[in-house]
């Protein structure tokens, strides 16, 4: 088993199924070279036709991915910062998501959009947003939140064979993370969560790149007394109810924890459907751990007030027990 | 080369059949008897017969909202398009287009309802066949009033920086919704914009179907042989109301009437009887098995089952459409050379 950092996990997974499936081409600005290095090397590989530059235009590339897919092709394309959805939210929140319903079927939409998000680099608002949360309204987007490099591999596999438009949230300060990826080739399959530390008095679901701190919270935790059952959901849509709700059944209390803004974010969401449906297993409130609901302050500073804390993650986590 | 008399009837049949099916439907919504709302395009349809006709099925075209025309050009007939506007679970898009309309057994790939969202689509369905070189043409229909939107730049630039087999057919109905496209437009002509872009541009009468239809051809032959995008501006006047709830009172009447002197059923029709290919007794034929057909295609469609709660649910992913022989695309692409 090697240990490879996210970044190469990523340009494994894009490399074995280029190999495996001649209609996988990549699409979006600078893939050739690769900003991060998610792509670099595979147009030595596979060549211009399969790896392809594309001018700046976002809402072009979406677009231009939905009408790659809906003609033969199995198009990944890159937006290459997560606040860049944002300028290809028509293509994706109007068209992409609505195809296949629209045309009752006629045609499948076996796209892949990837971004990187996420504060780590201290720039501020328009490059450090993670931006998931605003694409869990629209309907018919299956969406992936891969938090290690092993999820990264076999959570992209999974989308670029999957029939239906997957946007991938990767995590820019994820990237350079190195961690165990076995060497034999596998996927990891969509509303499967991963409990990645089990518990008794707490759950605390945590999404991308707050399920490091979750853990490293659960840790002190633990020397605290205190039992807490950390769950990687790794997919919002489709969403593994089952495990979340078995956990708060055990538990009966919920911490979300995101590195968006609380407001109308993923936690929100969660938390509305725990106390919609197993309000009579809650022992506590659900508390949500998430960036207060303000733009992403530029300087390190600032951007480390502004992210959830293993601090924080500890702290409601003994008030609820308490 | 003159257009044969065959090819030619074809078209005035085409003319005639998306004019009767827009005045019956206008006809039913006054009535109140019909729930969907009509962008029609009394006036301009010799532009979307034109275009469609002169594709193959496996060609892409995406259409515009005023697209009967173009419906009718590429090859859709009246029983499913009915289906589809009735939202009947039998239409090709099992009643979830409705005016969002699409039919893959015609290459009619979709409708977008946020203008110009379909730029960004058509350089990737070209991209697409190009990549593939399956010799697929893809023809994008819009209007001048979308050549404002800022897709319109970064497609033409994508379009002539890969050389896609991608024709920019852009109508010029002089309105934009409500408002004169002087409104709108900083030129009275769009398509040399295109000479910016190195792209080969050309404006052509959109009232005669003779003269789209070659123009297209020309185009089309272009492209399939790999020399890069075109761009078409078609001249024509939209003589209707924007929308079936509209009453056009911001419109001239002198101009209208000028513009009716010029109706592409008119001028066809008279080309017709001018080269011998048609009586008048053929033309009023014609305009009555164009409304037999339209009422026909409207009381099956009627009579079809209705979408249940369950089916209205369904479809959002592909895994819950289930059933066989869907989700293939366009078929009957041309063999890949």
């Amino acid at each position: 088993m090697a240990v490879v950092p996210y970044l190469a996990a990523i340009n494994r997974a894009l490399a074995e199924e280029m190999a495996r499936d001649e209609r996988v081409v990549l699409v979006g600005e600078d893939v050739r070279a690769g900003m991060f290095g998610t792509t670099s090397g595979l147009v030595d590989r596979y060549g211009e036709n399969r790896v392809i530059n594309s001018p700046i235009w976002e809402n072009g590339i979406a677009g231009m991915a939905l009408g790659l897919a809906i003609t033969g092709m199995r198009p990944v394309a890159e937006i290459m910062f997560a606040d860049f959805m944002y300028l290809a939210m028509d293509e994706i929140a109007n068209q992409i998501a609505s195809w296949t319903y629209m045309t009752g079927g006629q045609t499948t939409v076996p796209l892949v959009i990837r971004t990187g998000g996420g504060a780590g680099f201290a720039i501020g608002y328009n490059h450090s947003q993670v931006t998931e949360a605003s694409f869990l309204n629209p309907p018919g987007l299956k969406i992936a939140v891969p938090s290690n490099p092993a999820d990264a591999y076999g959570l992209l596999k999974t989308a670029i064979r999957d029939d239906d438009p997957v946007l991938v949230f990767e995590h820019k300060f994820l990237y350079f993370m190195p961690q165990e990826v076995p060497d034999e080739e596998f996927l990891v399959p969509f509303g499967q969560a991963n409990v990645l530390r089990s518990g008794t008095d707490v759950t605390v679901l945590a999404l991308g790149s707050m399920v490091g701190r979750a853990l490293e919270a659960a840790g002190t935790l633990e020397a605290a007394g205190i039992s807490a059952e950390v769950i990687d959901p790794r997919t919002l849509e489709p969403f593994d109810r089952d495990t979340l709700f078995a956990s708060v059944a055990k538990t009966g209390r919920l911490v979300t924890v995101e590195e968006g803004r609380k407001r109308g974010g993923v936690g929100s969401d969660i938390a509305a459907m725990v106390a919609e449906e197993a309000f009579t297993s809650l022992r506590a409130p659900i508390v949500r751990v998430a960036a207060p609901d303000i733009p992403v302050p530029p300087g390190p500073l600032a951007e480390g007030m502004y992210v959830p804390s293993v601090e924080r993650i500890v702290e409601v986590a003994k008030g609820l027990v308490a | 080369m003159a257009i044969d008399a065959d090819t030619l009837l074809a078209l005035y049949r085409k003319l005639v059949i998306t004019r009767e099916a827009e005045q019956i439907w206008a006809g039913m919504l006054e009535r109140k008897e019909f729930y969907l709302m009509g962008h029609f395009g009394t006036g301009q349809e010799a532009i979307g017969v034109g275009i469609g006709h002169a594709l193959a099925p496996y060609d892409y075209l995406l259409p515009t909202h005023r697209g009967l025309a173009e419906y009718v050009g590429k090859g859709m007939t009246q029983d499913r398009i009915w289906a589809e506007y009735y939202t009947k679970p039998a239409g090709p898009a099992r009643g979830k287009g409705g005016l969002h309309l699409s039919d893959y057994s015609v290459g009619l790939i979709g409708l977008v309802g946020s203008l110009g969202a379909d730029y960004s689509i058509a350089v990737g369905a070209a991209l697409s066949a190009k990549l593939r070189d399956s010799g697929q043409v893809t023809v994008l229909c819009f209007g001048e009033g979308t050549s404002s939107q800022a897709d319109f730049s970064s497609a033409l630039n994508a379009a002539a920086l890969w050389k896609l087999p991608l024709i920019f057919a852009m109508t010029n109905n002089e309105w934009c919704e409500l408002t004169h496209y002087s409104g709108h437009v900083c030129t009275a002509d769009v398509a040399p914009r295109a000479e910016g872009y190195g792209i080969p541009w050309a404006i052509s009468d959109g009232n005669d179907v003779a003269t789209v239809y070659e123009t297209m051809r020309g185009a089309i032959d272009d492209a399939r042989a790999g020399n890069g995008p075109r761009f078409l501006e078609f001249k024509t006047f939209r003589t209707g109301p924007h929308y079936s709830g509209d009453d056009g009172a911001y419109m001239c009447e002198e101009d209208v009437c000028r513009w009716q002197e010029r109706d592409p059923i008119v001028v066809c029709g008279q080309h017709l009887l001018d080269i011998g290919a048609a009586t008048a007794d053929d033309l009023d034929a014609v305009k009555r098995e164009a409304r037999a057909e339209v009422e026909g295609a409207i009381a099956a469609a009627q009579a079809l089952p209705d979408t249940t709660y369950d089916q209205m649910l369904a479809g959002v992913f592909s895994g819950n459409s289930a059933d066989e022989g869907r989700g293939a695309g366009v078929p009957a692409a041309r063999e890949r050379r």
